[in-house]
């Protein structure tokens, strides 16, 4: 699934077309909090802009706000991970996404969003 | 320039994940927080705390110049034996925390936490005029291992260790023909020992309790561990849960304050005003109703009233809730079973106050 993957510079990920996408956090991301132990996640139907904080993950050791990667309006959120959050180490990249958005975003918002290959290059 | 133990390259070579903590470069976890946990819980694990700091005092007034600095009762300590203390300001303030044992008569060794070692150094050179004493920093020379949990008895008498010192004293001992000073002592709440051993011996012990440990299943545990560890035995971390601007009183440790000790030290009037007259705040135990954790710096509310600010808080791996210690306006009516409420990113959470610890200690032997 990471061959179609978007990625931001903060570590979420984007996967989707025609204005339907999963939003997650990448496996590196998750590798790096640790044991995920909380998440709490938007309501459906909430808006947010791109970059705007839209869920909150606690690792044993602190909790991260996540960003949004483009701009959207959440049609799903994953309940799953809010009761098993141990399915964001688990999965990060299928089982443990976070929420699906519908989004209008243009191309200039997709600008500085890199595909998985890259991301994983920049890291290093 | 970020310092590192005698360890250094075991963590590393065990893939640990690192973190500089108090100026140290230290591993924060080898596999999971919470497996790591689990493992001292249950069965036995390894730590280097070798960051921590080991002074030692020594001259014919060490004891009257101990007592001066810490509430506790120097002169009682029998040979041997350690207690757990606070260095206190004049205002009764917190300094540090320490453990003192008395290694023989006239000659006390103090371990202090890393980041306090030179305000520690600093205030106890300021007070030792009058005193024929002398202060040795001997931190760089030393590294400790904590061996805890409730299988760390067995792996210490399958080392060669079969009577291990009582609870909280020290001895001589010999491990792997390797001298060092072993004590009954911890900071997780389970039973184990602290291993206080010279540097260069200090990869060949951390190879052999591993090896000796395989039939314990032991792990090697990192801070991130050790911090959920202490936070359900409700020990204090300082600097969260412990400051200059908090007595012993407030922090709850009015059970290491003597009443009767004769020697004045450092803090006395406020701390024993507030032990007759009550101080203005209390630590207090909070376990979460709803979900979310509390963490370092959040408010509390009682009433639809701000009353205080959570120290630590986090996750207990055993009581599978989330935890944390807060500190409140003494309010009689905020008691055990009261219901607080935690602003969590704006959010009101509510939360119960228990008794502390959260889990029970098992750490007598």
């Amino acid at each position: 699934m990471s061959e179609n993957m978007l990625c931001s510079k903060t570590h979420e990920y984007l996967q989707g077309e025609n204005g339907k996408y999963t939003v997650g956090l990448t496996d590196y991301a998750v590798e790096q909090l640790g044991d995920v132990v909380f998440v709490e996640l938007p309501e459906v139907g909430a808006e947010f802009k791109k970059n705007e904080v839209f869920a909150t993950v606690e690792s044993v050791k602190a909790a991260s706000e996540i960003y949004m990667p483009i701009s959207g309006t959440v049609t799903e959120v994953n309940e799953d991970i809010v009761t098993t959050p141990e399915l964001l180490n688990e999965d990060p990249h299928e089982k443990g996404w976070l929420i699906k958005i519908e989004s209008s975003a243009d191309d200039t918002e997709f600008a500085d969003l890199m595909d998985y290959t890259d991301y994983r290059e920049e890291l290093v | 320039m970020t310092k590192q133990t005698f360890l250094h390259d075991k963590h590393i070579a065990l893939n640990a994940k690192m973190v500089d903590f108090a100026g140290w470069h230290m591993p924060v976890q080898y596999s999971s927080i919470i497996e790591e946990h689990k493992t001292v819980r249950e069965n036995v694990g390894l730590f280097d705390v070798s960051h921590m700091g080991e002074l030692i005092v020594y001259g014919d007034d060490a004891c009257p110049y101990l007592n001066k600095l810490v509430p506790q009762d120097i002169t009682k300590l029998v040979d041997r034996k350690a207690v757990y203390c606070q260095l206190t300001n004049k205002q009764g303030g917190i300094i540090d925390d320490l453990i003192i044992y008395k290694l023989e008569d006239k000659k006390y060794l103090v371990i202090a936490n890393a980041a306090r070692i030179d305000e520690d150094l600093n205030w106890m050179v300021r007070n030792q005029r009058g005193f024929n004493v002398n202060i040795i920093n001997e931190s760089h020379n030393y590294s400790l291992l904590a061996v805890q949990g409730p299988k760390a008895k067995d792996l210490m008498a399958k080392m060669g260790i079969e009577n291990l010192p009582t609870f909280f004293t020290i001895k001589r001992a010999e491990l792997c023909n390797v001298n060092l000073w072993i004590s009954r002592t911890g900071y997780t709440g389970e039973d184990g020992v602290e291993i206080l051993v010279k540097n260069e011996f200090s990869e060949l012990l951390w190879d052999k309790i591993l090896e000796y440990g395989k039939e314990f299943d032991i792990k090697p545990i990192g801070l991130g561990a050790r911090d959920t560890l202490r936070l359900e035995a409700a020990l204090h971390l300082y600097g969260n849960d412990l400051d200059e601007n908090t007595t012993p009183v407030e922090a709850g440790l009015s059970w290491s304050i003597p009443k009767n000790k004769l020697d004045d030290y450092n803090g006395r009037t406020v701390i024993e005003n507030q032990l007759t007259n009550g101080a203005p705040k209390k630590l207090i135990g909070i376990v979460m109703l709803d979900r979310g954790i509390a963490r370092h710096e959040y408010d509390v509310y009682y009433n639809n009233e701000k009353v205080g600010t959570v120290t630590s808080g986090g996750i207990s791996p055993v009581r599978n809730e989330n935890i944390a210690l807060a500190y409140v306006k003494s309010l009689p009516e905020i008691t055990i079973d009261s219901i607080v409420q935690v602003d969590i990113r704006g959010k009101m959470h509510n939360a119960k106050v228990v008794k502390k610890p959260f889990v029970k200690k098992n750490n007598k032997g």
